[in-house]
């Protein structure tokens, strides 16, 4: 059903566009040399691995969103709280400054930077949190504060030396958005997603006992080692492939769990396929905006995201709240 | 018959200066409900982790169903040792039926979902705990006496021989009090547990439960003497029929209060007197108080 109605929504913003291209153009094939048909190459290369981008960073927030929700048993947590966007942020801004016009396989060396800093960022937090004691959630959320915050300060000095047009590549960047997409990279990418979103609705019923503390699912028979170390790296694998491949991305990972949470309860083997799906529906629709809106300008999706879902998602809680019980 | 649960030379500290629980050693018999009673500190809820694997003994062991209970996996212990702990509600607002089934977690499927058989087991729990009644609304709904149903159903649907709880009834008005451990006499005489409850209602544990292990506390100097249970004379607790260790003698020394005792047909019970009771010095047992 779910999966239905993205195909859907896929099909219908592949259609939507500055330029209005025909279906049966596209079918006619690329063309030829001489005479290049504009319909097909549009359409290939620019919308299709758009939406599949989007789809993607969409899904992987969304899961990964309802995974550190449920690991630190916090309902503000979000794929960012723990570094991971700082971090890749800090990867972005030192490729950036140190003017790296080297090219690795072809490509801007970007993506590498940030998906370095981003899982590096992330391993700093764990790496701390275990000093503060045996898993301590509240001390793992601290120090993923606290580096958020050194990080960010750092980005603030390295934009405040930085020339005018490497702000505006970094601004860019952080604000996020689905420009850059080239098709190896994206089906890597997928493959990453769609792996680890698989290994996690593996873990999920262990997630739900683990939603109620450790010792209690422990007691239950969930070897808890395991499933945090398993839980807690592939959610950082997939966002830092996320952010590393369309910048930063607010509201989706914090969102999109939530809203699926009070629509179809909190059932983790239910809420982690929905959330993935509704999370690139989402994302899906809101980079169509962000295309449109302001043609032929594009708006970075990030915004779109903030100002389209943040009124959505308020309708639901106060729609649903009544019904359900962790608002009390 | 050799206990379920065997304690061998038991101790237990937080930290390398300060010994909690000091050399300990005691069985429970299957089918028997054990109350842990004693004062704040004394280390009941310490055992309680010690006996469901939480936490790491010291020194010494401690076997279930005679094999040390460091040598089950996860998922092993869990088919063994039920625990029922102090309030935990989470954050996002799970049913009483997905509470309930989460006990069959080690036991579903490859692809994460309940057999035939879960269903079955966890029905039987609710119905047993009369919580099938409100088995489709979330936990955060519900008082506090049927959301600690709730959490007894998990542990029944765990399908365990044995059940351990933390003060079970903390947090419960009289009726609710009353109810859980009618419930839980029930699940004993019924589905054959060994029932192991910590608890700071001795009336209660003076009513229901066929054994009880008063703990001292570190600080309690009392020594106990080993006459019931050949006990160390320099142990500072003290195992054995409940009714046999819950002495006005044992309890005044062990919290550091006067008591009343009084009976009414066959139940012993205990009233503690402070400061400002009413006529303390005549409706004291013991004239002489020990202050």
């Amino acid at each position: 059903m779910a999966l239905v109605a993205l195909a859907v929504v896929m099909f219908v913003c592949s259609l939507i566009g500055t330029e209005s291209v025909s279906l049966k153009a596209v079918f006619s094939g690329a063309g030829t040399q001489a005479a290049v048909n504009p319909d097909y190459q549009i359409f290939v290369q620019f919308r299709l691995p758009r939406i599949f981008l989007a789809c993607l960073v969409g899904a992987a927030l969304a899961c990964s969103g309802v995974v550190f929700q449920a690991l630190l048993r916090n309902p503000l947590a979000d794929p960012y709280i723990l570094g991971i966007s700082s971090g890749a942020g800090l990867g972005v801004i030192i490729a950036v400054i140190s003017g790296l016009d080297w090219m690795l396989w072809g490509r801007s060396p970007i993506a590498v930077f940030a998906f370095a800093g981003a899982l590096g960022t992330v391993w700093l937090v764990w790496f701390i949190g275990r000093l503060t004691g045996k898993f301590h959630v509240t001390g793992l959320l601290l120090a993923g504060v606290v580096v958020n915050a050194l990080f960010s300060a750092i980005i603030m000095f390295l934009t405040s030396i930085a020339k005018s047009q490497q702000v505006y590549a970094t601004i860019f960047w952080l604000m996020g958005n689905m420009t850059e997409a080239d098709f190896l990279v994206l089906w890597i990418g997928v493959g990453c997603v769609i792996g680890g979103i698989l290994a996690l609705f593996y873990i999920s019923p262990q997630l739900n006992a683990l939603s109620f503390g450790e010792d209690d699912a422990r007691s239950m028979g969930v070897n808890i080692a395991r499933t945090r170390t398993i839980a807690f790296a592939i959610a950082a694998a997939i966002t830092a492939v996320a952010v590393s491949l369309s910048g930063l991305i607010g509201f989706v990972g914090l969102v999109i769990p939530h809203g699926v949470r009070l629509v179809f309860g909190p059932d983790h083997r239910q809420l982690l396929p929905l959330s993935g799906i509704v999370g690139a529906i989402f994302l899906v629709v809101a980079d169509t905006v962000a295309r449109i809106i302001v043609a032929p300008a594009q708006l970075p999706v990030g915004v779109v995201t903030a100002i389209v879902g943040g009124p959505f998602f308020l309708v639901l809680l106060v729609k649903y709240s009544r019904k359900v019980s962790w608002l009390k | 018959m050799s206990g379920i649960i065997k304690v061998e030379n038991l101790s237990f500290g937080y930290t390398p200066e300060i010994t909690i629980l000091k050399d300990m050693s005691f069985e429970v018999q299957p089918r028997t409900f054990l109350a842990i009673a004693g004062p704040n500190g004394a280390g009941k809820s310490t055992l309680l982790n010690l006996l469901c694997g939480t936490l790491v003994p010291k020194s010494g062991t401690i076997r279930i169903d005679a094999s040390p209970v460091e040598s089950y996996s996860t998922e092993a212990l869990a088919g063994k040792v039920a625990v029922v702990r102090q309030e935990f509600v989470p954050v996002f607002g799970f049913s009483v039926i997905e509470t309930v089934m989460m006990a069959r977690t080690p036991y579903y499927g490859p692809m994460g979902f309940e057999s035939k058989a879960d269903k079955k087991i966890v029905a039987e729990a609710l119905e047993m705990t009369d919580t099938i009644q409100f088995a489709s609304r979330p936990l955060g709904s519900l008082s506090g006496g049927e959301r600690q149903r709730v959490f007894i159903a998990r542990a029944l649907a765990q399908d365990t021989a044995i059940l351990l709880l933390d003060e079970p009834t903390s947090f419960l008005d009289l009726k609710h009090q009353v109810g859980i451990y009618d419930l839980l006499k029930t699940t004993q005489l019924e589905k054959g547990k060994t029932i192991v409850a910590v608890t700071h209602d001795i009336n209660l544990a003076a009513q229901y439960c066929d054994e009880t292990l008063l703990l001292g506390g570190p600080r309690s100097c009392l020594p106990f003497g080993g006459r019931q249970n050949r006990i160390r004379a320099d142990s500072n607790y003290l195992i054995g029929k409940t009714k046999d260790v819950f002495s006005p003698e044992q309890i005044e020394k062990v919290f550091g209060v006067r008591i009343f005792a009084g009976r009414v047909g066959q139940e012993k019970f205990f009233i503690p007197l402070g400061k400002f009771a009413k006529d303390s010095r005549q409706i004291s047992n013991k004239p002489d108080g020990s202050e």
